[in-house]
């Protein structure tokens, strides 16, 4: 068992408080990434839990056991740095086992999960060497397996891959997922990259400011978010935001935005009233060219067209404002062009204009 | 044609400086090995016959054998004990003191800031009321003050530049403080420390100041060697010269060493 709960947790230094009143439950066995801008307080609340910060007030159980006031080492996690922060002047081997050799585990069990970890993760030609003669690939490698090797309750990564170039990147990321899937244990993997969190997340708590926004799986994270700021945050190419005002009509509502009438679906935003100011998010991979005339659809004048590979992103200025859509069919769109582009209903996120909350509600 | 020539003049220009800069030792060293007739003579010999004579004189000299033997006892205890207080104090300065290190860094510097007369008279006073005037003890204890600050302030940066994730991946492996310092730190900052050592090593060992007021008897190879032009009638120029090679020389090769290991770190850093 290694769920972990926080509970109140406050960090201040000095008089500047980062992180208020924080609560979070984390499962057993679960993947969850913290996600969010940089100087947010992941990393904080990542090191928080990991012992090497102080908790202002509140408390930290991992497995139901108070580790508050435990120091890192008694705690059963097991960290990997951004930085890979090995020990320079011991071999991968030496590094490797450290833990384990410190703690007189017995020479021949340590000689056993070594054997063990370094299969796993490829380390078998490097175990002589010192780190400064490895790759930044491998020296996370050995970070990871030094990690892994003391088999903890829960392992912490603090933006893990953000030295390595994209490739790499991606390639340790399915390796980081793979090991999850087969170790399960309980992982906190601290991230500013939303793509390397809706890719390896089972749970995404995306926090600003201190303050968690929302807490989800990476698909309710992107087709439900709680404010305008994870749906900003969430996505590539990012959403495109309109003001607009509620307005009824009869039977329904829509939403006018730059001249425009966009159907609201009166399922999901219930609350809505007339006359009401709100913020419509429309994401630019729902939005698909349409016929002109046709209900909704917004006309703009073709900006920029940007080759995604198989698709396009094509940026249009409508009536001054910037609204994007992608189409696997930008090839014949150039700039200067008009076209005609819509979203369905159930397809739009509606935000207070004030407060940045989705006003969906349900 | 213009660039070689700049390039020629530059060149000449170095080796110039190179001479000026190591002519007047080049020619302390040739001299240590030249008898005084050769040394006095109106027109400088470049070749003459040389001899061991002049060491011979300073190392069977007592009170020269002695001033090289108190002044390696001096300054090995006073950086010794120095790096003893000083390395520590220096990682919790670096490390865990975060409100007050700047204040305390300072303090540790303005200790050097005063010129070493103004504290030469107070401690040779002190010095004969605690008995401990022209004793080693009191030269160690007046250096400790020089080599602690020196060690202290050439420490703190090496410290600061070892990675803190290095020692938070040591606590994460269940490190106490006192072993992420002994087994993590002071390794990884072992060759800056080493640097720090041997630069508070030349600055005493070179200090004669404090060691002319506060010793008499007791004295150590600088005084010594400051004294011997007074051993006779004719100036001894190869005892001075063989004298001031003895003296350069331990600092010489402790520089040697330092060099050696810095290059040897910068061919092994990665790329």
């Amino acid at each position: 068992m290694a769920n972990i709960s926080c509970t109140n947790i406050t960090k201040a230094y000095g008089g500047n408080t980062v992180i208020e009143d924080l609560n979070l439950e984390i499962e057993d066995h679960k993947f969850v990434v913290f996600l969010g801008p940089s100087g947010c307080g992941k990393s904080t609340m990542l090191r928080m839990i990991a012992g090497l910060e102080e908790v202002t007030k509140g408390r930290i159980a991992i497995g139901g056991e108070d580790v508050t006031d435990l120091p890192p080492g008694k705690r059963g996690v097991a960290m990997v740095f951004q930085n890979y922060a090995l020990y320079p002047h011991m071999n991968v081997a030496d590094n490797i086992t450290f833990g384990l050799r410190r703690q007189g585990v017995a020479a021949q069990e340590i000689q056993q999960r070594l054997t063990q970890v370094t299969e796993l993760l490829g380390l078998e030609a490097f175990l002589s060497r010192k780190p400064r003669h490895l790759s930044g690939g491998q020296q996370q490698r050995v970070a990871m397996a030094r990690a892994m090797i003391k088999t903890p309750r829960v392992f912490l990564f603090d933006e893990p891959l953000s030295n390595l170039d994209a490739k790499l990147r991606e390639k340790l990321r399915t390796e980081i997922r793979k090991i999850h899937l087969a170790l399960k244990t309980t992982t906190i993997f601290v991230t500013h990259d939303q793509l390397e969190a809706m890719t390896i997340a089972d749970q995404i708590v995306l926090i600003r400011d201190g303050i968690i926004e929302q807490t989800g799986t990476p698909d309710e994270i992107f087709e439900t978010p709680a404010s305008r700021f994870v749906a900003d945050f969430i996505g590539t190419p990012s959403m495109n935001f309109l003001p607009a005002t509620v307005k009824a009509n009869g039977s329904g509502l829509y939403a006018e935005a730059v001249g425009t009438r966009l159907p609201v679906e009166t399922n999901l935003f219930a609350g809505l009233s007339d006359g009401q100011k709100v913020e419509l998010g429309l994401r630019p991979v729902r939005l698909k060219p349409a016929e002109p005339g046709s209900e909704g659809a917004l006309e703009g004048k073709v900006v920029l067209v940007e080759n995604m590979g198989s698709e396009g992103q094509v940026i249009t200025n409508v009536k001054g404002q910037e609204i994007s859509f992608v189409t696997s069919r930008f090839k014949s769109i150039s700039p200067g062009d008009h076209v005609h582009f819509a979203i369905k209903p159930k397809d739009i996120h509606i935000f207070d204009a004030e407060t940045g909350h989705s006003l969906r509600s349900e | 044609m213009v660039r070689l020539i700049i390039r020629a003049l530059s060149r000449i220009f170095l080796v110039g400086l190179i001479i000026i800069a190591l002519g007047p030792i080049l020619w302390t060293a040739l001299g240590a090995f030249k008898e005084l007739r050769d040394i006095v003579t109106p027109v400088p010999k470049l070749f003459f016959e040389p001899t061991l004579a002049n060491f011979q004189t300073i190392l069977t000299n007592p009170v020269i054998r002695d001033g090289l033997l108190n002044s390696l006892i001096v300054v090995g205890a006073a950086v010794g004990i120095g790096a003893l207080l000083g390395i520590p104090a220096a990682h919790v300065l670096a490390r865990h003191v975060r409100r007050l290190s700047a204040d305390a860094q300072f303090f540790v510097l303005s200790l050097r800031f005063m010129p070493p007369v103004a504290i030469a008279i107070p401690f040779i006073v002190i010095y004969l009321d605690l008995g401990i005037y022209d004793t080693l003890f009191g030269l160690i204890l007046v250096y400790l003050i020089t080599s602690i600050s020196t060690i202290i302030w050439l420490a703190v940066p090496a410290f600061e530049r070892v990675p803190q994730n290095i020692e938070e991946a040591a606590l994460m492996d269940g490190c106490s403080d006192a072993e992420v310092f002994w087994r993590f730190a002071l390794p990884v900052a072992a060759p800056s420390l080493f640097g720090a050592l041997v630069f508070t090593f030349v600055l005493i060992w070179n200090e004669l100041l404090l060691a002319l007021t506060l010793a008499a008897k007791n004295s150590t190879l600088p005084v010594v060697a400051a004294s011997i032009t007074s051993l006779g009638k004719e100036i001894p120029w190869g005892v001075i010269n063989a004298a001031t090679v003895v003296l350069v020389l331990p600092p010489l090769i402790f520089i040697g060493l330092l060099m050696g290991l810095i290059n040897s770190l910068v061919r092994n850093t990665p790329k």
